[in-house]
């Protein structure tokens, strides 16, 4: 039997100030599975993930994270969990190498076996040449570098990431993605993951839910979600923004042979489709014929984002969307 | 405490130590206060020692010992701040899930402000020793005398711990000075004889375990080993240090959640 490492049902966080910022979720993650949490700002992931790793109470529901309840058992979860919050959080007095030093001390860990471990998390996050220097003196993206090396000081069985790369250049980006596959598949370690980027969880994440205000909207793995949106997006915007001509040309698409779905969007519509870009000549001809006048019209394949905006008609953030195949001024 | 938790004092005591030294401005004061008190104060008040009815000996004598205790009265604040920096960096919630015990945190800092406590009363008692002050307990005086700086250090270290954590303001133990630190620091016996004291600052320093701490290191220093007074200071430097300490444990197991 494959078993559950984190057990979570109808779990729900309200603030004391009444935010109620987990409102009644339920998912479990098994064992090496490297799982994610997508969501716009304010989702409540961060809030999951306190209460997963008993930084905060829950207000009800119940969670198991490696067997062990985290009210009564959560001595017993931190030896087994490495967590890297949102914040990156070092001691800036202290060295890269005294940073991981005493996260290992921390763990129980000490003597030459900790030494070997700190020397090999340096030269895996690439800051060998700098460990001695103090962390406050290092970049953004080293620190959050040495944030990730210090949750990882006792090769924790599963690792709770709070957006781990936000911030990073994209070099960065690629090499912690990188580490953290190696991590799951040679090691089998269990990642828990929360992301804004559908890039990341994309090429991350073996399931993922997507969150928003406090609930799950959906669950999959990005490939099932991404079908069951049925092909390419067109992304149109319309010189006249009044809803009336919204709603003929919503008509219009939705007449379309081939489109299987049409949502409303901030900037104008959404459509789906399975031969996205052969479908739009057919398209632009039709609102010539009918007046409307277009002041853009895009192709990209489908993303988790289309996922979420299917779920919730809004999207996680507009610039994330991938401009493949812009026609920008068509008309 | 089991062997784990005093591995933990241990690390988290080099870490504060550590942060400590690379504080320039702390090791700073730390050594160059007792200095500047001794001089200070000697300088100016000194006419004091001849007025009629002040104890023998002459005023340095007098204010060292008071001098020995306001050093950690000061130095507290210290404790305060970093418990308060490790809140706000995060610091603290990223050793809280680890399976460090929890009390450890702040043993290992308490373990470092008490040496930054036993470095500038050692400092005092040899410049002071230059000038002409003696101690007429001896060695074992001089290590009872340490000992009670050493345990008022920790019992206001708590008081400012526990405002550190309950607030979680660095602001406002910044304003623990005013407040606070001023307040026993002046009305006590630490720089004026109890009988020089108006009444209510008498009525004051009658619970201002301040000056039980000095009339303490004061007998040890002037009039030998007086038990009941070195014993009444220890009495109340404890319930002072249970009430800070406790309050600091306690409110700290609400920051953990
Ligand atoms: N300490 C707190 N006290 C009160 N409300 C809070 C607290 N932390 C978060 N919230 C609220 O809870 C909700 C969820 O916040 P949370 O930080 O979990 O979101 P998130 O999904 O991590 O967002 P982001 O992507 O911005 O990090 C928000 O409305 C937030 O304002
Ligand atoms: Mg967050």
């Amino acid at each position: 039997m494959v078993s559950d490492i984190i057990n979570v049902e109808n779990l729900v966080k309200v603030y004391p100030g009444g935010t109620r910022a987990v409102d009644g979720i339920s998912f479990s993650v098994r064992e090496s599975e490297f799982f994610g949490f997508l969501g716009p700002n304010g989702a409540g992931k961060s809030t999951t993930i306190q209460v997963l790793t008993t930084l905060l109470k829950k207000t009800s529901g119940s969670v198991t994270v490696a067997g062990y309840d985290v009210d009564t058992d959560a001595r017993e979860i931190r030896k087994v969990i490495g967590v890297q919050r949102q914040e990156t959080i070092l001691d800036g007095d202290l060295t890269g190498r005294e940073n991981l030093t005493i996260q290992g001390h921390l763990q129980r860990l000490h003597g030459t076996a900790l030494k070997k471990r700190v020397d090999e998390l340096l030269a895996l996050v690439e800051l060998s040449d700098v460990a001695d220097k103090r962390a406050a003196q290092y970049s953004g993206g080293m620190k959050k570098r040495l944030d990730l090396a210090s949750t990882l000081v006792h090769k924790p069985r599963l690792l709770f990431l709070d957006e781990p790369t936000s911030g990073l250049d994209p070099q960065s980006r690629v090499a912690i993605w990188e580490h953290l596959e190696t991590l799951n598949s040679d090691e089998g370690v269990t990642v828990f993951l929360t992301t804004q980027q559908m890039e990341e969880a994309d090429r991350l994440c073996h399931r993922l839910s997507i969150l928003d205000h406090g609930e799950i909207v959906v669950s999959g793995s990005p490939v099932e979600l991404k079908h069951q949106l049925g092909g390419d997006t067109i992304t149109m915007s319309f010189a006249n923004s009044d809803s009336g001509i919204k709603d003929r040309s919503k008509r219009i698409v939705n007449g379309i042979q081939g489109v299987t779905k049409v949502l409303d969007v901030e900037t104008g519509l959404a459509a789906y489709a399975k031969n996205a870009s052969a479908l739009v000549p057919d398209i632009v001809r039709l609102f010539d014929e009918n007046e409307i006048r277009l002041t853009s019209i895009s192709v990209a394949s489908a993303s988790l984002d289309d996922v979420f905006l299917q779920h919730t008609g809004r999207r996680i953030r507009s610039e994330e969307l991938s401009k493949v195949d812009t026609w920008k001024h068509y008309m | 405490m089991d062997h784990d938790a005093l591995f933990d004092v241990w690390h988290l005591f080099i870490r504060a130590g550590k942060k400590t030294i690379r504080t320039p401005v702390i090791i700073f004061g730390t050594l160059a206060l007792p200095v500047l008190f001794l001089v200070l104060f000697t300088q100016i008040f000194t006419q004091f020692g001849n007025l009629p009815g002040f104890p023998a000996g002459g005023y340095v004598q007098f204010a060292t010992a008071g001098i020995i205790v306001l050093n950690p009265l000061i130095n507290a604040q210290y404790s305060g701040t970093a418990v308060v920096d490790d809140i706000n960096s995060g610091f603290l919630s990223k050793m809280l899930v680890t399976p460090v015990n929890r009390p450890a945190i702040l043993f290992g800092r308490l373990l470092n402000d008490t040496i930054m406590v036993l470095i500038p009363a050692g400092i005092t008692l040899a410049l002071a020793y230059a000038l002409g002050v003696t101690v007429i307990t001896g060695a074992l005086g001089i290590l009872l005398i340490l000992f009670t700086a050493a345990f008022f250090g920790l019992s206001m270290s708590g008081l400012t711990m526990a405002i550190g954590v309950t607030t979680k303001s660095a602001q406002v133990v910044a304003g623990l000075d005013l407040v606070i630190i001023f307040p026993l620091m002046f009305v006590s016996t630490a720089l004026v004889p109890y009988e020089f004291l108006p009444h209510w600052a008498q009525a004051f320093s009658n619970v201002n375990p301040f000056s039980y701490a000095v009339n303490a290191v004061r007998a040890l220093m002037s009039t030998g080993f007086d038990w009941s007074t070195i014993l009444a200071a220890y009495a109340v430097i404890a319930v002072f240090a249970a009430v800070t300490i406790g309050a600091t444990l306690y409110q700290f197991r609400s920051v953990e959640k």
